[in-house]
């Protein structure tokens, strides 16, 4: 008998080990926030004389549905390390369904299949900068903005953003920016993480205001004759977070020279660390730039990128003086940092120019910058574990620890490294792949390198690719299975991986 | 002078045996067994009690102390020790000993209410650091902020002829150096010109530190600058040593058999390459070429061990050796075994603290050949007897000035120099007429 009851006393095993509905409560709470973004375009519409509707029903529609998952899952919640994978995970999906529903509702006809919709949501949300459309001066002046206006609301991240201004997220916020900002390691700038996401978004914010005033002020002055104020505040908004949205057909090529070199000038600042750069502007320590490893790293590979291209220009006759130096550069910068605007056709550039660029696909901005793909600092500790291997392979006693900005990282932060680039480079070479089969199945003319650059580019959130998505082409031309294809690649680029695929293993949901 | 000692192990015992016939010892320690053995032998009062207790420190009667030296083995108690004696009587005077270079920082930097502070494994270190600084040299150390370096040396076969048999005043020795004393078998020399050195001898040389590097030369003709050094043992001590040989640009490898340890080492140093091993694997020894390293330090903390990898170093061609022996009774061992230096940490320790224990005129001494002779930095006295003299007029009495400072700046006197009230002299002396010389100057 006493058995029995102690047995029963065991209750029964929970299902799941993952709080779904507190993650589904935080999901919808940061919905429910985020549509309010969409009378920033409505406002936009009323200014240009066009209908605000669109905005303001969209924002009408996703704001209840996220009041109404939030309602309908209140209660107790544990928000933890691994409902912040989930959290995260998901409040990206839900992100580019607020960007899509004001597409479909304008009735733009480049942008009224659900599926292209969402595609350029995620192309927005996750900074990459790939379009669907095919004629971008045709779409309305608000509907252009709000293209722009999603890319900066992605840059650094909604958890940041929602981090700084909801207070509920005040315990367990720093596991869900450990997600979101995923980097080797996160540097707090304050020993409160609300705090740190305040100062992101203030640096952040400050880096727009200023790059606007500048752009502003070549068009009014005439220095740049092409530059309106709409078209200063657009490429703000898209410079900074590294999106690459542009307005205009031919991206950057029509603007002035000085513009396409503030516009290299900002997407260098926006590839760079901005903890680093926070200790550097706001707390007057230039010196950290030089003293960091990622950041000298980050210039140099930089600086030979530019080198390569620019010396292959002109080698090759295909552009001398200012003009090669600015497109190599302006390339270069644009293609490492994933903002992915364009100066140039760089589609009919030399094989080694095309291949230097899609190479700096993989290298990525540094650590705590508003780019994706791979990341500086990932490859700089990839070399020295390799080093180090070497290192080991003459000397197996030998115990060396790997430094970075001389202190010590951790084994735990190395496996992960070397995990994710392996992840990185594999999942990059099945969306290739699946990329290329479909295209042959649709009879998509699509060559190798084709393929490669257009998985590269939406996993890196790049932007532009070659071939039919080339420099002014548009991703139009892909099938539907495609376009799914690229929208889950910028999905998991933008949160490097790692928190998605967590969610596909069975010890993620099971507590043994 | 009252002085209170805490702490009656190995460190306290060469204390007590340098100072007890001059002052009035109380010694503290928990063990009765090491007090017993210490009251036998010397003139001293015994407490047995925790030197960290405020009612065993009162009870004892710190109050009325002078100085207060806590030497223990455990760096907390020692502290607690000097703190509470200072808050007791603030007068006292407070030594303490650490294992922790950490503590020596902080202290620098003065935030520790303690009058001085030693570490064994820093002072171990220096002296290591100076003896591979001086090829040849079995032991060196410093006075008046490395201007004067006291460097002994055996004589062996392969040493320059030049400085062998002569008489001393036809000699070749290096300027600005002195000679202190030959120490040849049993009996000690105060050597004057016409004394000659042999084979076999062991000398005291008193000079400038690039007098030590040529009478380096002379004794080891062919050694260069040392560059490769290998460190057995990865402790407090070997990494202190490491740490001050990387210091000096000297490369160095660490051999360490706990991992974990390795590792440790292996975040605090970076300049240093560690291995994981016992250091006592012959495939080990021989793929990493240890054998091709100029210097060897056996840093463990098992003497035998160290005696153990010594030797096994030695077969694997490493030519000079040093190691840092815990036990007296080491010295002799690792000596047969052919160990070039030995060092025991305690004794330095000791040493340092009775330089800081003795007369206030009196600002270094050094102890060689265990405690016998003893090399003293004194100040002269206006009222001296040897004030205003002529060096070569002095009458020796069982001491040799082998320097003097003069403000500030080290002079090798010779014999037509006059030694003037002010001077500090550095003075070569046997232990038992330390007393003597101090009256004399």
């Amino acid at each position: 008998m006493r058995e029995a009851t102690r047995v029963r006393g065991v209750g029964r095993p929970r299902l799941l080990a993952v709080d779904l509905r507190g993650s589904l409560n935080l999901v919808g709470a940061i919905a429910k926030y985020l549509s309010l973004t969409t009378v920033v375009p409505a406002g936009v519409a009323l200014g240009y004389g066009e209908p605000p509707w669109p905005f303001l029903l969209g924002g009408a529609i996703t704001g209840a549905s996220g009041w109404a998952l939030e309602r309908g899952t209140s209660g107790d919640h544990r928000i933890g390390a691994r409902e912040g994978f989930l959290v995260v995970s998901l409040t990206w999906l839900v992100a580019a369904l607020i960007g899509a529903l004001p597409y479909l509702l304008s009735g733009e006809s480049q942008l009224d299949r659900p599926l292209d919709a969402y595609f350029e949501a995620m192309s927005g949300f996750t900074t990459t900068g790939a379009s669907v459309l095919t004629d971008v001066e045709g779409v309305s002046r608000s509907l252009a903005l709000w293209r722009q206006f999603t890319q900066w609301l992605g840059g650094i991240g909604i958890v940041v953003l929602a981090l700084a201004v909801l207070p509920r997220l005040r315990v367990g916020g720093r596991q869900l920016l450990e997600s979101e900002l995923p980097g080797p390691e996160i540097e707090s700038l304050s020993t409160r993480i609300r705090d740190t996401a305040r100062r992101l978004w203030f640096l952040y914010a400050g880096l727009t205001a200023a790059l606007a005033t500048v752009l502003i002020v070549l068009g009014l002055t005439g220095i740049d004759g092409e530059m309106t104020v709409f078209d200063a505040f657009a490429h703000a908004f898209t410079t900074i977070p590294t999106g690459g949205f542009g307005t205009r057909a031919t991206s950057l090529q029509d603007f002035a020279a000085v513009t396409q070199w503030t516009i290299t000038f900002f997407m260098f600042l926006a590839g760079a660390n901005f903890a680093l750069m926070y200790r550097a502007f706001i707390r007057r320590h230039p010196r950290v730039f030089a003293h960091d490893e990622e950041f000298r790293l980050y210039v140099a590979l930089l600086a030979v990128g530019s080198l390569i291209v620019g010396v292959q220009l002109w080698a090759e006759g295909i552009e001398t003086g200012e003009a090669a130096v600015r497109q190599a550069t302006f390339q270069a910068v644009s293609m490492m940092t994933g903002t992915g605007f364009v100066n140039v056709d760089f589609d009919v550039w030399p094989v080694l120019a095309s291949m230097t660029l899609v190479g700096l696909m993989f290298v990525g901005g540094s650590a705590g910058s508003t780019s994706g793909s791979v990341k500086v600092v990932r490859h700089l500790l990839l070399g020295k574990i390799l080093r180090r291997e070497l290192d080991q392979t003459v000397h197996p006693e030998l115990v060396t620890p790997v430094r970075l900005n001389r202190a010590v990282v951790d084994e735990r932060t190395l496996r992960a490294v070397s995990g994710f680039i392996l992840l990185y480079i594999g999942i990059f070479i099945v969306g290739a792949a699946l990329l290329a089969m479909d295209a042959a199945r649709t009879g998509l003319e699509l060559s190798v390198l084709d393929a490669v650059a257009a998985s590269a580019t939406t996993l890196g959130n790049v932007g532009p690719a070659f071939g039919p998505a080339g420099p002014f082409g548009s991703f139009e031309p892909f099938s539907d299975v495609s376009t799914g294809i690229m929208i889950v690649l910028m999905w998991l680029g933008r949160l490097e991986v790692i928190p998605i695929v967590v969610l596909f293993s069975r010890h993620y949901w099971r507590s043994t | 002078m009252k002085i209170f000692l805490i702490g009656a192990g190995q460190v306290g015992t060469t204390i007590v045996q340098a100072l007890h016939d001059e002052h009035e010892l109380t010694v503290l320690d928990l063990d009765p067994a090491r007090l017993a053995p210490l009251a036998n032998r010397y003139d001293v009062s015994t407490v047995e009690g925790n030197g960290a207790s405020r009612r065993v420190l009162s009870e004892a009667g710190v109050a009325s102390a002078d100085l207060l030296i806590a030497c223990t083995s455990r760096d907390e108690a020692n502290l607690v020790a000097a703190m509470i004696a200072k808050a007791v009587a603030p007068r006292t005077t407070t030594i303490v000993r650490t294992t922790n270079p950490e503590y020596l920082d902080v202290w620098r930097e003065g935030q520790l209410d303690v009058d001085f502070i030693v570490s064994s494994e820093v002072e171990t270190a220096h002296a290591i650091a100076r003896t591979i600084g001086v090829p040849a040299a079995r032991l060196t150390d410093v006075f008046a902020d490395g201007q004067v370096q006291l460097v002994e040396f055996d004589l062996e076969a392969g040493c320059d002829s030049g400085v062998l048999d002569v008489p001393l005043r036809e000699a070749r020795v290096p300027e600005d150096s002195k000679i202190a004393s030959i120490i040849r078998g049993d009996t000690m020399i105060l050597p004057g010109g016409s004394d000659e050195l042999r084979i076999g001898d062991r000398i005291v040389v008193i000079g400038s530190p690039q007098a030590a590097q040529e009478w380096g030369a002379l004794i080891a003709p062919g050694a260069g600058k040392v560059k490769d050094v290998v460190v057995f043992g990865a402790g407090r001590a070997g990494t202190a040593i490491a740490r001050q040989l990387l210091e000096q640009d000297i490369g160095v490898r660490l051999i360490e058999t706990s991992r974990e340890r390795a590792r440790n080492v292996a975040d605090e140093l970076p300049g240093a390459r560690v291995y994981h091993s016992t250091g006592m694997d012959p495939d080990f020894l021989d793929r990493e070429r240890i054998g091709d390293a100029q210097v060897a330090i056996f840093a463990m903390r098992d003497d035998m061990k160290n005696h153990y990898a010594a030797t096994l170093a030695k077969v694997h061609g490493i030519r000079f050796t040093v190691a840092v022996v815990h036990e007296a009774a080491a010295m002799e061992v690792l000596d047969r075994a052919g160990v070039d230096v030995m060092i025991n940490p305690r004794a330095i320790t000791a040493e340092e603290i009775v330089r800081f224990a003795h007369d206030p005129r009196t600002q270094q001494v050094a102890m060689l050949e265990g405690d016998r002779y003893e090399v003293l930095d004194i100040t002269t006295r206006a009222g001296s007897e040897y004030a205003g003299k002529k060096f070569k007029e002095m009458p020796i009495r069982g001491g040799l000035i082998g320097a003097i400072v003069r403000d500030g700046t080290a002079i090798f006197p010779h014999g037509e120099d006059v030694l003037r009230a002010g001077d500090r002299a550095i003075i070569f002396t046997e232990s038992s007429r330390v007393k003597d010389v101090e009256r004399a100057l």
